[in-house]
């Protein structure tokens, strides 16, 4: 069966179009990655190399009737050795899109930099190892930077996730290790806006963190109910909700409600100027039970693409959630949260076989081009979708 | 790694039967009775049929049976860790259930890896494989049911160089 079709989903009110099937990984893909400021998108693999394609936006635009447009067009741009010694499972860009932080089987996170090619800095030269951060014991799962770009957060088997200070100089300053965790950490995931980090773990369990600037960092909250491991987290792009994603089939909405802010050890914490990241209560909003047949492997939260409609009025829409994994298709819900804070949700694409037969690992929205989704599977390739009006029932 | 007092000392042991050499003779004198009956070429079809021929519990049991303990010189089929009847197929979802010796067995996690290792080298990959403990035979079943069934944890067990060795050693009567 090629990869890309599907029987069941014609009725839903939008589609998912192969857009690009990027090869190269000699191993399965276990993460990409969209650069947040250029037109890069990296993928990482157990070959233990980085790839990184380019795109240009297709130059042509008189779509054929009945046939999709192809909106972007990729070629390769780099194969980074990155001289871990083992798989590399998750990459990271900055917010400003100049540095690739890479984690690895082999418990070292490493920052790289492209160098300036030429004497003048126009022509881009090679990607280069600015630091390697060592200090887990054992495999690296996951790497995030914080939204503006200072802190990064790793996480482990090991239990611990570490809270590194981005500094000049290429130094990297451990702020903390927390080991809150009883068992693996899955994925890290900060908050949009604010200097609130989230883990998920092979406990079963989320923890959210918030930093007490006279203390340390600490989680200020359990956010239980997953009844297995929870392999990936995604702040919705307002920033007031969680989504998870678990080997129990199910995907979790967690919400931001009112609440007087969080006590820590020193009493109340107040994060930077009048920051908000320790108020409000997280609870758990909603369940979507049975989202996927197998374990469920990444989830994404992106905008609603310009021109499609939300399941309410347009105020409450929420965005788009993209979920993947053992069961091979990638699933595209839309959310949203009304005036009482109830939350729905729409399933509005599914493709079966994405990546044919085997897993899809990791999908992730493109911050830059509207719905367009790039997802990772055991096929050794990464793939681009296009998600759109499905012109059948539309 | 070497264990001074295996866990379990005197492991029962079962004759083992033949029933996979019969059993591919019978389905090599089917398939030439069937080509005869309808005047088929047999040369190239034969490796059509083989090639579509589905895959059973039985043949699953055909790859995983000969797997050396990692402790004694017996296989898993003779010290009754596997068995055919422990293997369910449904579509392309397999479940292979499997019994340690002992309930304390700390050997049981190898095991389940070796099983696993096996099945994904010479299964087509369109199988989705859960391996677990046979209810209430071993006492920490659901914690190393966890660790078969995490696909990360798994891959990054076979990147350990000296787990993979001991797997390499309890694979290489079962791959010969």
């Amino acid at each position: 069966m090629d990869p890309g079709t599907d029987s069941d989903s014609k009725n839903l009110p939008c589609r998912i179009y192969p857009v690009a099937v990027l090869e190269g990984h000699s191993d399965r893909v276990w993460n990409v990655a969209w650069n947040p400021v250029q037109h890069l998108i990296a993928s990482c693999s157990a070959d233990k190399t980085v790839r990184m394609w380019s795109y240009s936006h297709s130059p042509n635009a008189d779509y054929p009737s009945g046939d999709e447009p192809t909106p972007c067009v990729f070629t390769p741009a780099t194969e980074i050795a990155t001289g871990h010694r083992k798989t590399v499972r998750t990459i990271a860009w900055s917010p400003s899109g100049k540095n690739l932080a890479t984690a690895s089987f082999d418990s070292t996170v490493s920052v790289w930099e492209r160098v300036p090619g030429d004497e003048n800095g126009e022509e881009l030269g090679e990607w280069e190892c600015l630091s390697t951060l060592e200090g887990h014991e054992n495999e690296c799962k996951s790497v995030a930077y914080s939204s503006d770009g200072n802190l990064i957060a790793s996480c482990s088997r090991d239990k611990s996730v570490w809270i590194w200070e981005v500094q000049p100089d290429a130094d990297f300053e451990c702020l903390s290790v927390l080991m809150e965790h009883t068992q693996d950490v899955k994925c890290v995931a900060w908050h949009p806006q604010e200097e609130l980090l989230a883990s998920a773990s092979y406990d079963d369990n989320i923890l959210l963190y918030v930093d007490d600037p006279q203390d340390d960092w600490f989680a200020f909250t359990t956010l239980s109910g997953h009844t297995s491991t929870v392999w990936s987290l995604a702040f919705s792009p307002c920033g007031s909700m969680l989504a998870s994603a678990s080997d129990d089939r199910t995907i979790r909405i967690w919400q931001r409600y009112p609440k007087p802010p969080v006590v820590g050890a020193n009493q109340l914490v107040r994060v930077g100027k009048g920051s908000t990241a320790a108020e409000g209560e997280w609870k758990a909003a909603f369940t979507i039970t049975n989202a996927h047949e197998r374990s469920i492997y990444s989830v994404t939260w992106g905008k609603t693409p310009p021109g499609h409609s939300s399941i309410g009025a347009s105020e409450n829409d929420r965005g788009w959630i993209a979920s993947t994994g053992g069961d091979g298709h990638i699933k595209v819900w839309n959310i949203s949260v009304d005036g009482d804070r109830n939350v729905s949700h729409r399933l509005v694409a599914d493709v079966a076989d994405a990546h044919g037969l085997v897993d899809v690992n990791c999908v992730s929205w493109s911050p830059l081009e509207p719905g367009i989704l790039a997802s990772a599977g055991d096929d050794q390739k990464a793939r681009v979708w296009h998600i759109t009006r499905n012109s059948e029932t539309n | 790694m070497s264990s001074s007092t295996p866990w379990n000392a005197n492991p029962v042991i079962q004759e083992v039967t033949f029933k996979s050499k019969t059993r591919q003779s019978a389905a090599e004198k089917r398939r030439a009775t069937i080509a005869s009956w309808f005047s088929l070429e047999s040369s190239d079809d034969d490796e059509g049929d083989i090639a579509e021929d589905p895959i059973d519990e039985e043949e699953i049991f055909d790859l995983i049976r000969s797997i050396n303990d990692p402790e004694h010189p017996h296989t898993l089929e003779s010290l009754m860790v596997v068995s055919q009847k422990q293997i369910r197929l449904k579509g392309n979802l397999l479940e292979v259930e499997f019994t340690p010796t002992v309930p304390h067995c700390g050997m049981a996690t190898i095991i389940g890896l070796c099983i696993r290792v096996r099945l994904l080298r010479s299964l087509p990959e369109r199988f989705k494989v859960d391996i677990i403990i046979k209810k209430g035979t071993h006492q920490s079943e659901n914690a190393v049911n966890k660790q078969l069934n995490d696909k990360e944890r798994v891959a990054a067990a076979l990147e350990n160089p000296n787990l993979l060795e001991v797997i390499e050693q309890c694979l290489s009567s079962a791959d010969a």
